[in-house]
């Protein structure tokens, strides 16, 4: 499942959001019904991959346990359902719950049309209550707005150092480097070959059509790309100085191909052409079936201590559903301790919850992805203007200083881009 | 190569080189200038052969990494065919869509559209080039200037019309307009030229109205021009991506290459499910085209003779 | 005016056609899915251009011709402008003198020049955005067959896509590969019809094969030419799919086609005022071309 290398939206979406952004009549809500005293919820899903019957699992132990709510999960391509959801749930035809998008940004559309159900009123610490206090803080920041709660993490995913263990032995590294220093002495010596066309790269950035990698290295050494105050970041003297050393790396060490998208940049590591890479839990079954001798480990710390990013998919509730207080109680199991230990163990992906540090280690790759979640950040958390901000200002700028463009001047421009986008006032 | 060597000689001998004097001289000019051209066109025929070749190896490779499992492909990409086979990019596509369903659509979709295009330009192109009417230029004009419109200056506003249609998710609002084109009414219009004037006189010295004049006379002897328009168009909406995902938004009532395009743009490093993906969409059309080889070609070479 | 089979119904008809002429009837389906589903929506984005037309909105700002003013001051669409020229210029010509060169070589019918034209106009047939996919793919650093094919020959191949030097060539000649089929069909039918004895003058003559040419075949298939050629321009001017499915307009905007930037604002960022703007420019530009290729295109008509 690559559903997170897709930050370009594709046409389809585009179109359906514009569509649903048009459409303003409500006609009644089809899709969720009520026979004998049993509710009966619809909910659409972009899980595809194979992580699927991890959910499905989960949602037959909810209908297990709620003899009288039963909930159907239907899946589709994440195009489909960014082209579908926003017509068909500004138009109160939509299913009762629904992931709208693998992008948290997403969340803002639909609001902004009245679309979705504020949380709120379940939220508590209560057996049948949302636990919101639960969930990795930036995580509720980011399903948060204008004070209310509007989504819940259908899933939660960190990003981790992926390692070819046969090419660290190849060049007699034993360990995965924890230090970004050790980072960087590892790429350049699992970067084999010609100057410039390199047989083997000591690691496989991406950074177009990806969940990004690059604000990683930014946060690894105290860099950002906004403050707290919405303004740009990109050209503070931490961040200059973290894309300096790693984009020399690339331009003239060539510890990575340049440009590559998010796919390439998987077949680089799949291909054993990339000694590492840096990714998500979705990406482990790929590397395996590829037949790589695989490792994963922490992304190495940096000078900031230890972080990395996280992603999560936002799980929202039909404004218009005839069952709210059901639809609010699935929300709530799905998010319970019980649901989220299960659906770790299961999926490989982390709980979306930060009190349960312990109860998942029992899978050692599993338990990477969930160690790093107290210190994982999200990508733009909470931008109404996020989408904008990635694909007209950072991604191109990344692309830029890769080529060896000066990078302090490189920033002071993406920076003044993304004041004006946010409309931060201080430049 | 024959006939070349004929005209090279020949026109060797009409001018014969002023240097060269005696028999001997001039027959050695004249091999010589045969064997450059012989090599000249030898290269040229390599050149081409190996242009048809690049033309034809993609499809071939995309067909093989259908069908090859991902260790296969990084091993060795520059083998054109899998040595271990899997079902598995195949099998991802059928699972993920309703097949019957998109290709009914689909059919529906091209079919219907193509026939009533088929009937509406011809009417146009009828009156454009047989009957006489105020305006008849202007309207000419119009026409030709919609073909220069690109479809995304025009997507939202026919969105909103659509909407208020209530045709969205339909198969009208599919059809209907797409139901004519600038370029079906100006083949067709050039078409109908070329037929000569007597046929109108003779028939209108039957009796015969304009309705009578269009159906009986002017359509079955443009039948040629007919047969090509239906082919490009029905390969053109065929292979139509924007315009179905626009009106519909409902993937049971999708197009085969619409909802395989949005399946093959998420699937990512699966080499295999994108490209059987890609492979089903193109394979109708092309079992189409080797079948009708000739109708084909014809109908596109037919569209740029007068 | 001999037969007399439909005494009633005739004169009505000539009656009702001194008062209507019915080629309106004929025309009428056609103008009215035109003026409906294109005319219309034309002038509909002219009026949304005036304004700041955010999707979602309940009202919409009039803003004058605010949004053309920024438009000409940005700098992101003076660049999908000429990447827009740059590909249409270089696709078209190269299209068409490729296409000329391959019927003329492939002008006597042998079972394999049949095979070949069969080859050349595959591609043809294909969508736009499968061909993307399918040339993006092939020319894959890592599992593309075109490296692996020029690695085994000792040359190093570019990073085609990734290189902001190579991807609009890359782009161009892909699109130049995908319809030179056509335009080698439509040569060489015209070709074909060029009368023999022509050539059998221009040879006595003492014209050679380059002469012939030059002075029989393409004063021929000037009208061919023109219409391979103003179809080309507008293909290329309305470049989209094979961007899309190619780059992304990436890396850095080097791919990125005026519509592509539309297609970016309107429905990614959901600034519809400023998107029609856009649609518009490029409108009285397509325009503007056409109605020079319309002048030339007459000529034809004429007969």
């Amino acid at each position: 499942m690559l559903f997170a290398h897709r930050r370009a939206v594709p046409v389809a979406a585009a179109i359906a959001a514009i569509a649903a952004l048009l459409l303003t009549t409500a006609c009644g809500n089809g899709s969720s019904g009520s026979s004998g005293g049993v509710v009966h919820l619809s909910m659409l899903t972009g899980f595809t991959g194979p992580d699927e019957p991890s959910y499905q699992t989960l949602v037959k132990e909810f209908n297990d346990t709620h003899p009288d709510i039963q909930v159907t999960m239907t899946v589709e391509p994440w195009a489909t359902v960014g082209q579908k959801l926003p017509a068909s749930w500004a138009t109160g035809q939509g299913p009762d719950l629904a992931t709208p998008s693998s992008d948290p940004g997403s969340i803002f559309s639909y609001i902004k049309t009245n679309s979705v159900l504020p949380l709120d009123p379940a939220v508590g610490s209560g057996a049948d209550q949302i636990d919101s206090a639960a969930f990795p803080p930036s995580v509720k920041a980011a399903f948060t707005v204008g004070g209310k709660l509007y989504a819940v993490p259908a899933n939660m995913a960190t990003l981790a150092l992926y390692y070819n263990k046969d090419m660290f032995a190849a060049a007699g590294i034993s360990t995965p480097p924890t230090t970004e220093d050790d980072l960087i002495a590892d790429a350049k010596k699992l970067t084999i070959g010609a100057a410039g066309k390199p047989s083997q790269y000591g690691i496989s950035l991406a950074d177009n059509n990806t969940i990004q990698m690059w604000p990683v290295l930014q946060w690894m050494s105290g860099g950002d790309i906004l403050d707290s105050n919405n303004c740009a970041a990109v050209n503070s003297a931490a961040s200059v100085s973290a894309l300096t050393t790693w984009s020399q790396l690339v331009a003239k060490d060539h510890i990575s191909p340049v440009g590559q998208a998010g796919a390439d940049a998987d077949t680089l590591f799949a291909s054993k052409k990339a000694a590492m890479e840096i990714n998500g839990p979705w990406a482990a079954a790929g590397f395996k079936s590829a037949g790589i001798n695989l490792g994963i480990a922490q992304v190495p710390v940096g000078s900031a201590g230890p972080v990395t990013l996280a992603s999560t998919v936002p799980l929202m509730i039909e404004r218009t559903t005839k069952h709210p207080a059901q639809a609010k109680t699935f929300l709530a199991w799905y998010t319970s301790k019980t649901a989220q230990e299960k659906f770790s163990q299961v999926s490989g992906f982390p709980p979306a919850r930060t009190d349960l540090g312990n109860s998942t280690a029992g899978d050692p790759a599993v338990s990477v992805f969930a160690q790093a979640l107290p210190h994982a950040k999200l990508y733009l958390a909470g931008q109404s203007v996020a989408s904008q901000i990635d694909s007209d200002v950072y991604v191109p700028f990344i692309q830029k200083i890769e080529r060896g463009a000066g990078v302090q001047s490189a920033a002071d421009d993406a920076a003044k881009q993304i004041n004006k986008l946010t409309g931060c006032k201080q430049n | 190569m024959s006939t070349e060597t004929v005209t090279s000689l020949r026109a060797t001998g009409a001018r014969p080189p002023r240097r060269a004097r005696g028999t001997g001289g001039r027959a050695t000019a004249v091999r010589a200038a045969g064997a450059a051209t012989r090599a000249g066109a030898a290269l040229s025929w390599v050149v081409i052969g190996v242009g048809g070749l690049a033309m034809l190896v993609p499809f071939l490779w995309m067909l093989g990494v259908a069908f090859r499992t991902s260790p296969d492909l990084y091993a060795d990409p520059a083998r054109l065919w899998p040595v271990h086979w899997t079902l598995h990019g195949v099998r991802a596509v059928v699972d993920q869509l309703p097949f019957g369903q998109l290709i009914l659509n689909t059919f529906v979709f091209a079919g219907g559209a193509t026939l009533l295009l088929l009937l509406f330009d011809s009417m146009t192109a009828f009156a454009l080039s047989r009957l006489r009417f105020r305006g008849q230029n202007a309207v000419f004009v119009l026409i030709l200037a919609t073909l220069m419109v690109p479809f995304q200056v025009t997507v939202v506003p026919v969105f909103l019309t659509l909407f208020h249609l209530g045709w969205l998710n339909s198969y009208q609002g599919l059809i209907i307009p797409r139901a004519t084109s600038a370029l079906g009414i100006f083949l067709l219009r050039q078409a109908f030229l070329s037929l000569p004037r007597e046929l109108d006189d003779a028939s209108r010295i039957d009796g015969a109205g304009n309705l009578t004049l269009y159906w009986r006379i002017i359509l079955p002897n443009a039948k040629p021009a007919l047969a090509s328009l239906f082919i490009i168009q029905f390969a053109a909406l065929w292979n139509d991506f924007l315009w179905p995902l626009v009106v519909t938004n409902d993937v049971h009532m999708q197009t085969l290459p619409a909802a395989l395009t949005l399946f093959s743009s998420q699937s990512g490093v699966d080499h295999a499910a994108l490209m059987a993906g890609a492979a089903i969409s193109l394979a109708p059309l092309a079992i189409a085209f080797i079948a009708l080889q000739r109708y084909f070609v014809q109908g596109v070479a037919n569209s740029g003779i007068k | 005016m001999t037969t007399n089979r439909i005494p009633t119904a005739q004169p009505a008809r000539r009656r009702s056609a001194r008062r209507f002429n019915s080629a309106y009837l004929f025309i009428a389906p056609s103008l009215v899915l035109i003026a409906v589903f294109i005319a219309e929506p034309i002038v509909q984005s002219g009026w949304m251009s005036l304004h700041d037309w955010m999707v979602g909105e309940s009202s919409h700002r009039f803003v004058g011709f605010a949004n053309y003013t920024r438009l000409f001051h940005d700098s992101r669409f003076w660049n999908a402008l000429r990447v827009t020229v740059v590909y249409t210029l270089v696709v078209s010509v190269g299209q068409v003198v490729l296409g000329l060169a391959i019927a003329s070589r492939l002008r006597r019918t042998t079972w394999y020049s049949t095979l070949l034209r069969t080859a050349y106009f595959f591609p043809f047939i294909a969508s736009l955005v499968v061909v993307g996919i399918i040339w993006k793919f092939l020319l894959d650093p890592q599992v593309g067959l075109v490296d692996a094919w020029l690695a085994a020959v000792g040359v190093s191949p570019p990073a085609w896509l990734q290189s902001t030097a190579l991807a609009l060539p890359t782009v161009m000649a892909v699109g130049i590969w995908k319809n030179v089929g056509f335009t080698m069909i439509v040569l060489l039918a015209s070709m074909q019809q060029v009368p023999r004895d022509l050539y059998e003058a221009a040879a006595l003559d003492g014209a050679g094969a380059w002469r012939q040419f030059r002075n029989v075949t393409l004063p021929a298939l000037r009208p061919a030419l023109l219409f391979t050629t103003v179809i080309a321009t507008v293909n290329g001017l309305q470049l989209f799919d094979l961007v899309f499915s190619m780059t992304s307009g990436g890396p850095i905007f080097h791919t990125e086609s005026v519509v592509m930037y539309l297609y970016q604002k309107g429905f990614v960022e959901f600034q519809m005022g400023y998107a029609s703007a856009i649609a518009w420019v490029l409108f009285v530009i397509i325009l503007g071309i056409s109605a020079v290729q319309l002048r030339v295109l007459r000529y034809r008509d004429v007969d």
